[in-house]
């Protein structure tokens, strides 16, 4: 009882809440709905509202766990656990470089877990303001290995900034976006034969890299657009006034469009587990696999999204989620979510620590949430998931500073 | 289903009807596929030979262990499968290993994927000078076909595998010489 106090107390001193409400409705709310909604779900409910501290201090020492597999040092894990995406540092960093270029960011939540895979291949990255009033947000499903989605994670932000600085006066989304793309396929395949040194235990193992690649789910969030680059099978999904839009649409080697294409190439899908290139690969496109090219390609599809009041929210997760969960279960539960909470407020100040923190907590509630329906649904393989709330009132907010 | 290679060499010749001519039971489906490599003999047979390593020259290998025998004939590892291919586990038995003739044989014994009753020869050739005194890599397989799958699909998927290990085998003893060779200038 007493930490929820602490925390209502905490939210309170949100500035300038746009709906005033009571202690009591406000805890109420907080406590009740996702609940109910988790039991609704059946993903087990957790034993009482005392349990949301716990939980907290659970991600936080997951935090350090997923810190320490970045670097190289992997842990199999007996039991799937969440790990919360803290990106506190990175935008502080932003702030103290550059404060004139830092805008409103959306807010975001981050989980990217291991799951019941041996290993973890996923990676996240989420770059607010990673270009002026662009943000960036991708998801990247690795396969065969974790370096080329670990690649993915630390290139493909800056290679797309550089198209885009490289076209400012004809901004062309569709191109731009796949001249990033096939810079950092290049990337990939070009380290693969230098025999440069991964982080990755694979550099132990196999010394060439050829049959490591990735998929790729990349979303801009502008002012007034939303733009997805997909390659492979991870997903973007558009929640605008509870309807679940898809922005994205799955490479999988049995589409049909894909499956002429491969075929054009003199390539085969093989039903082999499922439908796979060459009953090898059960996507058509993906980053790197350099011994599956022409058939694999690292071509994105690229959809350009007019922004709406009616926006709430957007959903980047790997298939490890979209395999268990459909778009309209996905966007309900972060519906709920998001409704859970009080609106976001507008911040203090430009330099304030609300605004340098893009990670909100309605957002993670809902990652955490999704991922926890993932596994609860016996997800096979890593789930990684990005919530980026995407509701007017904020922007609104914004545009009156 | 032999791939374009000069394979009328007398050695070649008497090679490929000695150890990759087996007629196959009409459940079960094989092909064969050569590899020519620009690299000495002895040093590709080196990495072949070593069934407790088949990361060596292998793709798709995450970690292999010996589950019996020190890597001789009879020993039996167990290779564990990179992830996204339609495998996690594969349990292999050395059947035949041969250093003067230069024969490997291997079975695969369990695991899970969908090669049953799998067995796979490879062998190695040098050409003679004239043809070019390459090293050749011949390697052929048999396999059951899975219920509900086709001889042309089980082949094409065993080839796509067979292929990336044989030009990575290529690949690595290739360079190999290259480094050796910059070493000497």
């Amino acid at each position: 009882m007493a930490g929820i106090c602490c925390g209502v107390v905490g939210e309170g001193d949100t500035p300038a809440p746009l709906e005033p409400t009571t202690r009591p409705s406000r805890r109420r709310s907080l406590d009740i709905l996702p609940l109910k909604y988790i039991a609704d779900m059946a993903v087990p409910p957790s034993d009482g509202s005392r349990k949301r501290p716990k939980l907290d201090l659970r991600d936080r020492d997951n935090v350090v766990q997923n810190c320490d597999e970045s670097t190289g040092h992997k842990v199999v894990k007996k039991e799937a656990k969440v790990e919360i995406h803290d990106n506190i540092s990175e935008t502080k960093n932003v702030t103290v470089a550059d404060a004139s270029e830092v805008e409103d960011s959306p807010k975001f939540g981050v989980t990217s877990v291991c799951g019941r895979r041996r290993d973890m291949e996923d990676s996240v990255s989420v770059r607010p303001s990673f270009t002026q009033g662009f943000h960036y947000f991708g998801v990247f499903d690795g396969h065969g290995c974790s370096h080329v989605a670990t690649m993915c994670k630390e290139r493909l932000h800056e290679i797309v900034n550089e198209e885009i600085d490289s076209a400012r006066e004809n901004l062309e989304w569709k191109l731009t976006m796949e001249n990033g793309f096939a810079r950092m396929d290049d990337e990939v395949n070009r380290r693969s034969q230098s025999n440069q040194t991964f982080t990755c235990r694979c550099e132990l193992q196999t010394p060439h890299c050829d049959a490591v690649g990735s998929t790729a789910v990349v979303a801009i969030v502008t002012p007034d657009k939303l733009v997805v680059s997909n390659c492979g099978d991870s997903r973007a999904v558009l929640c605008r006034k509870g309807v679940a839009i898809p922005l994205s649409s799955d490479h999988k080697p049995d589409r049909p469009d894909e499956l002429l294409r491969v075929q054009s190439k003199g390539g085969r899908v093989i039903y082999w587990d499922g439908p796979r290139v060459l009953g090898v690969l059960a996507m058509s496109r993906a980053i790197g696999d350099n011994y599956l090219k022409p058939y694999v390609i690292s071509e994105p599809e690229v959809t350009v999204t007019e922004r709406t009041e009616e926006d709430e929210c957007l959903i980047l997760a790997s298939d490890g989620l979209w395999d268990v969960v459909s778009n309209e279960t996905a966007c309900g539960v972060v519906r709920m979510c998001l409704k859970a909470q009080k609106p976001p407020s507008p911040p203090g100040s430009p330099g304030s620590d609300v605004a340098a923190d893009g990670s909100d907590r309605a957002c993670s509630d809902a990652s955490i949430l999704l991922t926890k329906l993932a596994l609860a649904r016996h997800s096979s393989d890593n789930v990684s998931v990005v919530v980026v709330d995407l509701r007017r009132d904020q922007r609104q907010s914004s545009n009156s500073n | 289903m032999l791939c374009k290679q000069n394979l009328e060499t007398p050695t070649i010749k008497a090679m490929l009807n000695t150890y990759h001519a087996s007629k196959l039971p009409s459940n079960q489906c094989g092909s064969s596929l050569v590899q020519t490599i620009d690299a000495p003999l002895p040093l590709v047979w080196s990495l072949i030979r070593r069934f407790e390593y088949p990361q060596g020259y292998k793709l798709f290998v995450k970690k292999c262990t010996l589950l019996d025998g020190n890597g001789g004939i009879g020993s039996v590892r167990e290779v564990m499968v990179t992830s996204g291919l339609p495998a996690g586990v594969s349990v292999e038995r050395l059947d035949k290993l041969d250093d003067d003739k230069h024969v490997f044989k291997f079975s695969i014994i369990g695991g899970d994927h969908r090669l049953v009753n799998y067995s796979s020869t490879i062998t190695l050739h040098q050409e003679e000078e004239e043809y070019g005194g390459k090293t050749v890599a011949i390697e052929s397989y048999a396999v059951d076909v899975p219920a509900g799958s086709t001889v042309d699909d089980t082949c094409s998927f065993a080839n796509t595998i067979i292929a990336c290990n044989l030009r990575s085998l290529a690949k690595i003893t290739e360079e190999m010489v290259c480094k050796a060779n910059q070493i000497k200038v």
